[in-house]
């Protein structure tokens, strides 16, 4: 039986777009074209993916044809294919702006392969089923995102990467002794097995789980690292003003993500089956991860919904502001995983449709379904707000709000953009952030939390404050000087127009979303189901392999 | 026995590199960071539980195995210390390219010039390192 | 055109200790990458080794000793920025390489030995009686793409940093 090259279309499309466009580095038109083919390519091998996954059910490809748990397992299912649909239409939004943005020098130099790379990295992220390709997989995206921060080489830019270059260094370091300690307490690195043998130590034989708190806090401190959740947060700014804007908008809008995806994967569904035992810990209840887990994720959304939001409100700088926002938004989206992990130890129900699915507790589902909106909200409406800035940038020649003024007036169609993408971080209805901010407040509701509910209030006003105080000083009034002799290129304006309708329209047909969300939620919550599809089954002889002596 | 030894020499390792993660000169936190991922490739290697057992390598054939350690952990080893190897020449490359933008590699020196250099940086492009 | 002598600023000693070892440094680093497939080596020690001993022939001869007088090449400026030319064959030599790593993963899709699986695996063995057996694996050809991809990438970095 052929295995579903499917799985890894999407994979091999971005790799190969890649490096391609590596050797033709010699013809900038030849390497723009493929670039674009590629993307456009790219797309479609993951629209057929998705519909592969939603018609069949969760896929998996076992590299080498080595099988689960011995070889390297790539899994697609409901969860890995929502985040790698959005994903990718930011990744390739983006990559169209970039092509008209960034200068040919730029363009020559490396920028088309070090873009997909770094988008063969979230790809591989997103659908690996192993913990240890995992690693590189992070190590592909970030390696190709060290150097397109440091793009320009100037001054700030690379200060701005030294610091983003030490701590995901640092950060590496301490997933691989994590990783390390997970094998030897478990003793694989297959996920589902993983998940498996957490789930029944004592028929694995496996003596002790105790390490697998610690570790699992190790690892989540990467993953927070990478998705910048306060107190993990401070790079995020200075990298982001670095990068060109295209890339500062596939970081907020895909890279984050990817430390999100991992957080609700590893959590979810491998280690939340784990008994470790009663937590003895002050002010913690419960014998799993999560409970752990719950309160302090909860905690630390809620400082940065604050700090982001807070930090956000008196900057100077639009992609300074769209910075702080994201760590801010960044807290709404791990603020409902909180409140799923609470969902999940203390056996919370929640109506219908997320009570429906079977077997794990309906807040659990809410929560994790809250959090997808919201990534898919903040992917495409923070992508489309940089890319707008870039923009700006390109046609007046400054990002600082106190130069700017009446771009409205001067250039109305990139203003009704940036104005649709910030309307929709506020979340007004229709828009996609309406719902997402929606269901956080339904899950803080359905939880009970006071604190959460508070938070996420407080974080909602913050975000009103900062998008109308950047809109009444960069947009209206007066056009100034720059922006009096604002020209701005088409095909930038398009890119940010085709994102605001995105937020538009998916808001607008939100029901196939939330359909897709909550499937991705119950997908990223059945540890059990998870397991039957990788079938990591040693009890069968050792290797399947192909042609291995 | 040869755990405790690598336990020590793991902690050793980590507490050098943590030190000059925290120093002010750039060239040794670098060298700090790599020194502690390659305490973290020491640590996964005592991962395959060192009991003097052989090699992982089969003769030709793979008749008469004899029981060796994992070699899992070495093959992830290999590469972690593969993709380190790339990360700690950036960091270098990196190193040098902000010394040339400013003239130094002090850390606090680097941290002044943040209020100076606010000025949205010049787009002014060159290569820089680029593999 | 004067006849430029290179490696003036280098003694004899290590000149001629270069002359000697580097042969051997290749020849080892092409028994490496060739055992690579089951034997301690493989593509990327053997890439290294091959940069390292590179490295040793640029750093006691100089870059435009390999450039000019072993290539005929000039040293010609790139992006404003004078840049052995190498450095942009390197970057091909690079770029090469992942094609050929990721072209083998993507040829083993297509053969019933590997079972269609990307990266899958196969090797054969010929019995050319009386005088060897000739062991070919598929994991070669991976293996030559990395070394590629180690060479290319090693010296693209010397030679650009070098430069600097």
């Amino acid at each position: 039986m052929s295995p579903p090259v499917a799985v890894i279309a999407p994979l091999l499309v971005v790799l190969f777009t890649a490096i391609l466009t590596a050797v033709a580095h010699r013809s900038l038109r030849v390497q723009r074209a493929l670039s674009v083919l590629g993307g456009v390519a790219y797309l479609g091998a993951v629209a057929y993916l998705f519909a592969r996954v939603k018609a069949e059910g969760t896929l998996v490809y076992q590299l080498a044809d080595w099988r689960a748990p011995y070889g390297v397992t790539i899994v697609a299912d409901d969860l890995s294919v929502f985040m790698l649909a959005f994903g990718s239409f930011v990744g390739v939004a983006a990559l169209a702006f970039a092509v008209v943005y960034v200068d040919e020098v730029g363009q020559r130099v490396s920028f088309h392969p070090l873009y997909h790379f770094m988008l063969v990295g979230v790809t591989g992220s997103f659908l690996t089923g192993d913990i240890f390709n995992l690693f590189v997989w992070f190590e592909v995206m970030l390696m190709s995102s060290y150097v397109l921060v440091v793009f320009y080489s100037g001054a700030e830019h690379t200060r701005a990467a030294l610091q983003y270059v030490v701590l995901n260094l640092v950060g590496s370091a301490l997933m691989l002794v994590a990783i390390g300690g997970l094998y030897a307490t478990v003793g694989t690195l297959n996920m589902a097995d993983m998940a498996r043998r957490l789930a029944d130590p004592a028929a694995f034989g496996i003596t002790t789980l105790a390490p697998v708190l610690g570790l699992s806090v190790v690892l989540f401190v990467v993953f927070a690292l990478k998705a910048g959740i306060v107190p993990f947060h401070w790079w995020v700014p200075a990298a982001y003003r670095a990068a060109p804007a295209p890339v500062s908008a596939a970081l907020a809008g895909v890279v984050k993500k990817v430390g999100i995806y991992a957080i609700i994967r590893l959590y979810f569904t491998v280690f939340a089956p784990a008994d470790l035992g009663e937590l003895a810990l002050p002010g913690f209840s419960g014998s799993g991860p999560l409970a752990y887990f719950g309160p302090v994720l909860l905690v630390m959304a809620i400082a940065s919904i604050l700090l982001g939001g807070v930090a956000a409100v008196n900057r100077d700088d639009i992609d300074d502001l769209l910075a702080y926002s994201s760590v801010g938004q960044v807290g709404f989206i791990v603020l409902p995983l909180a409140l799923a992990a609470f969902g999940i130890v203390a056996g919370v129900d929640a109506p219908a449709p997320y009570g429906d699915v079977a077997g794990v507790s309906g807040l659990a589902v809410l929560g994790v379904t809250a959090a997808l909106v919201y990534s898919l909200n903040h992917g495409l409406a923070k992508s489309a707000l940089f890319l707008a800035s870039g923009a700006i940038y390109d046609a007046t020649g400054t990002s600082r709000l106190d130069r700017l003024g009446g771009l409205a007036e001067r250039a109305p169609v990139l203003s009704g953009g940036f104005f649709v993408a910030a309307i929709g971080l506020v979340g007004i209805p229709p828009l996609i952030g309406f719902f997402g901010k929606f269901l956080v407040f339904d899950a803080a509701a359905v939880a009970g939390s006071e604190l959460a509910l508070g938070g996420a209030l407080a974080g909602a006003i913050l975000t009103i404050t900062y998008v109308t105080r950047a809109w009444n000083r960069g947009f209206w009034g007066t056009p100034t000087e720059v922006v009096d002799a604002t020209r701005t290129n088409r095909t930038q304006v398009a890119v940010v127009v085709v994102l605001a309708i995105a937020v538009v329209g998916v808001g607008v047909a939100f029901d196939p979303v939330l359909e897709a969300a909550i499937e991705g939620a119950a997908a990223a919550l059945d540890t059990q189901g998870y397991v039957d599809a990788v079938n990591p089954d040693t009890t069968t002889s050792a290797t399947s392999g192909g042609g291995h002596a | 026995m040869t755990e405790v030894v690598l336990a020590a020499v793991l902690g050793f390792l980590f507490a050098v590199g943590t030190f000059l993660v925290l120093r002010r000169d750039v060239v040794r936190v670098v060298w700090g960071v790599s020194i502690i991922s390659q305490a973290a490739n020491v640590y996964l290697i005592t991962m395959s539980s060192l009991g003097g057992a052989a090699v992982p390598f089969v003769s030709a054939g793979g008749a008469d195995a004899p029981a060796t350690v994992d070699p899992l952990v070495q093959a992830l080893v290999l590469t972690a210390i593969v993709i380190g190897f790339g990360t700690t020449a950036f960091a270098l490359v990196l190193t040098y390219r902000t010394y040339e933008e400013h003239g130094t590699i002090d850390m606090l020196e680097l941290a002044d010039g943040t209020e100076e250099a606010e000025t949205n940086g010049a787009v002014a492009t060159d290569g820089g390192a680029d593999e | 055109m004067t006849k430029r002598r290179y490696g003036d600023d280098t003694t004899v000693i290590a000149r001629t200790a270069t002359r000697i070892v580097s042969p051997i440094i290749f020849v080892t680093a092409i028994a490496l990458l060739l055992q690579g497939h089951n034997l301690p080596g493989g593509g990327f020690i053997a890439g290294v080794l091959t940069a390292a001993g590179f490295a040793l022939i640029y750093i006691i001869f100089g870059i435009d000793y390999v450039q000019e007088t072993l290539l005929h090449r000039d040293v010609e400026p790139a992006f404003g920025l004078p840049r052995p030319a190498l450095a942009a064959d390197y970057r091909a030599m690079f770029a090469l390489g992942l094609l050929v790593a990721a072209g083998a993963g993507v040829v083993a899709m297509f053969f019933a030995d590997t079972g269609f699986a990307f990266l899958g695996q196969h090797d054969w063995l010929y019995d050319v009686k009386p005088l060897f057996k000739f062991h070919f694996a598929s994991a070669f050809a991976f293996d030559l793409g990395v070394y590629l991809v180690v060479v290319g990438g090693l010296l693209a970095i010397v030679s650009v940093v070098g430069a600097e």
